[in-house]
């Protein structure tokens, strides 16, 4: 069945983009206004909050004793991971993890895993036996386009919030996690036939392919992901690279101001 | 480990360990329709609790045997985030969250005027973000305000609020830790026009005087959360925005 909706939406944002025009008047490269508030959530160690447009994403920072894995006996472990649950939009059913679900929770971790913000020894508290296993879950409420950024955004910033729990686990004092550096997400949807910066719903739907980039502080990749059918060339990438150095820098500025509050 | 009677829970001046009076209920607040992909929605503090709750719907029942061919269905999934309580929690359905999901489900279907959507489903996704004794009164409470914000026709909204039982003094609204070494829980859904009860729960030990002493907290609570309710519903639709 053809999808009539999203063939007239694709026909009107190829219309647009000839004039360079995107549905909700932004530029070419402008993202929508983010509110990213921290420490949000009572029961979180780590928390934060994050409103883009009209998506609202969560994410909680949790604590658990664990075995370290027998072949890195002094590291702690992190894990991400983001659930798409149907009170985010109409078009996610109940069910186990959709791969939509795991793909986000994935980019998410490998950027900031792969960034090295989280020195994984600092977690372990006898070597061998017990280390810090760091959870990150991050809980989609609202999906108006672009949850990749959000989600990416609102895990690093309830990580920098995070307090190690020893007291309630009796291993010690609580303390503030040390996280060095923010990773930072960029994404990019071909919509149009060009890339936009910061995909609306009606963006997606009426899209292709999307790009998603994470920097770290020194501008260094750590994460890259293509989704959806669709292909690219590097030239129309060194272009969104470009973009994405600008915006990551943009939104670690305000990870940083948030905390100082 | 402790159990009942080992803890103590009021103090000597008669006051809550909070500070809170024996039928003094935790501040709650109500904000309607914050979620922009939803039909409907509410978040609703209690205490320390933090409950949202979107509503999508009517729209077709799939598969087609949950259809009833003269009412809508409602479909509950109560739902806690992994990070909403001191041990995270693994993320999925279990026993716990399957049975809140059927009866608030059940105490929804009782005011939403369901004959007027036949062969439809009403979902209604009920999150808990934080989790400090009285998430499925929150809950409810949440999910009917969604539901009026969603536009559905209703009976009456419900209100969800506990009373129980503290070193063997009734209280009215359970906190964490009167919940995990009181006596007593007794949830319920409270249609505050009507004066009815669409929602029952209840564990521990009460008497018939403390279950009647229970309920008129609960009832006098109601009233209060329903003012709370209404005005958030009408705050969402002031200035014609919408």
């Amino acid at each position: 069945m053809v999808e009539l909706v999203p063939t007239l939406l694709r026909q009107e944002l190829t219309r647009l983009a000839e004039d360079d025009i995107r549905l909700d008047g932004r530029g070419q490269w402008e993202g929508r206004e983010v509110d990213l508030e921290v420490n949000c959530l009572y029961n979180a160690e780590g928390s934060a909050k994050v409103v883009m447009g009209k998506t609202i994403v969560y994410a909680g920072v949790k604590f658990e004793l664990r075995t370290p894995w027998p072949d890195r006996p002094a590291q702690g472990s992190l894990m991400c991971s983001a659930e798409l649950r149907p009170v985010a939009h109409r078009k996610y059913e109940p069910g186990p993890p959709s791969p939509e679900s795991i793909e986000l929770g994935r980019v998410v971790d490998r950027g900031i895993r792969e960034s090295g913000c989280i020195d994984m020894e600092s977690l372990c508290i006898v070597p061998g036996e017990k280390v810090w296993g760091v959870m990150i879950d991050i809980h989609v409420l609202s999906d108006g386009g672009n949850i990749f950024d959000a989600c990416g955004l609102a895990a690093i910033a309830a990580l920098r919030t995070a307090i190690v729990p020893a007291e309630r686990f009796d291993v010690g004092e609580d303390y503030t996690l040390k996280v060095k550096g923010s990773p930072i997400m960029a994404s990019f949807t071909r919509v149009g036939g060009r890339y936009v910066y910061d995909p609306s719903e009606e963006e997606e739907l009426g899209g292709d392919e999307r790009i998603h980039i994470t920097l770290g502080d020194e501008g260094h990749l750590h994460s890259l992901q293509k989704g959806l059918r669709g292909v690219f060339t590097p030239a129309e990438f060194a272009e969104i690279f470009g973009v994405a150095h600008l915006r990551c820098a943009e939104l670690r500025t305000l990870v940083a101001n948030q905390e100082g509050n | 480990m402790a159990g009942y009677g080992d803890v103590k829970l009021l103090r000597d001046d008669g006051l809550r360990l909070d500070g809170r009076k024996i039928d003094e209920m935790r501040p709650v607040t109500i904000e309607a329709g914050i979620l922009p992909a939803a039909d409907g929605s509410a978040m609703v503090t209690h205490g320390l609790n933090v409950a949202v709750a979107a509503v999508y719907g009517p729209m077709e029942a799939h598969p087609r045997k949950i259809q009833r061919q003269d009412r809508a269905v409602i479909d509950v999934r109560y739902n806690m985030a992994p990070f909403s309580t001191s041990d995270r929690i693994r993320p999925g359905f279990n026993r716990r969250s399957r049975e809140i999901s059927k009866v608030t489900a059940e105490a929804l279907e009782s005011v939403v005027l369901v004959e007027r959507y036949p062969r439809s489903k009403i979902r209604v996704e009920i999150e808990i973000l934080a989790a400090e004794a009285g998430t499925r009164c929150a809950g409810l409470t949440a999910a009917a305000v969604a539901l009026a914000d969603a536009g559905i026709p209703m009976r009456d909204l419900i209100v969800g609020v506990a009373s129980g039982k503290v070193e063997d003094t009734v209280v009215l609204d359970l906190d964490k830790a009167e919940d995990n070494y009181g006596q007593a829980d007794l949830p319920v859904g409270i249609l505050p026009n009507t004066g009815e009860v669409a929602f029952l729960q209840m564990d521990g030990d009460l008497s018939p005087d403390e279950f009647n002493l229970a309920m008129e907290y609960n009832f006098k609570a109601a009233a209060e959360i329903h003012v709370i309710m209404v005005d958030a519903l009408k705050r969402r639709y002031e200035g014609g925005e919408n």
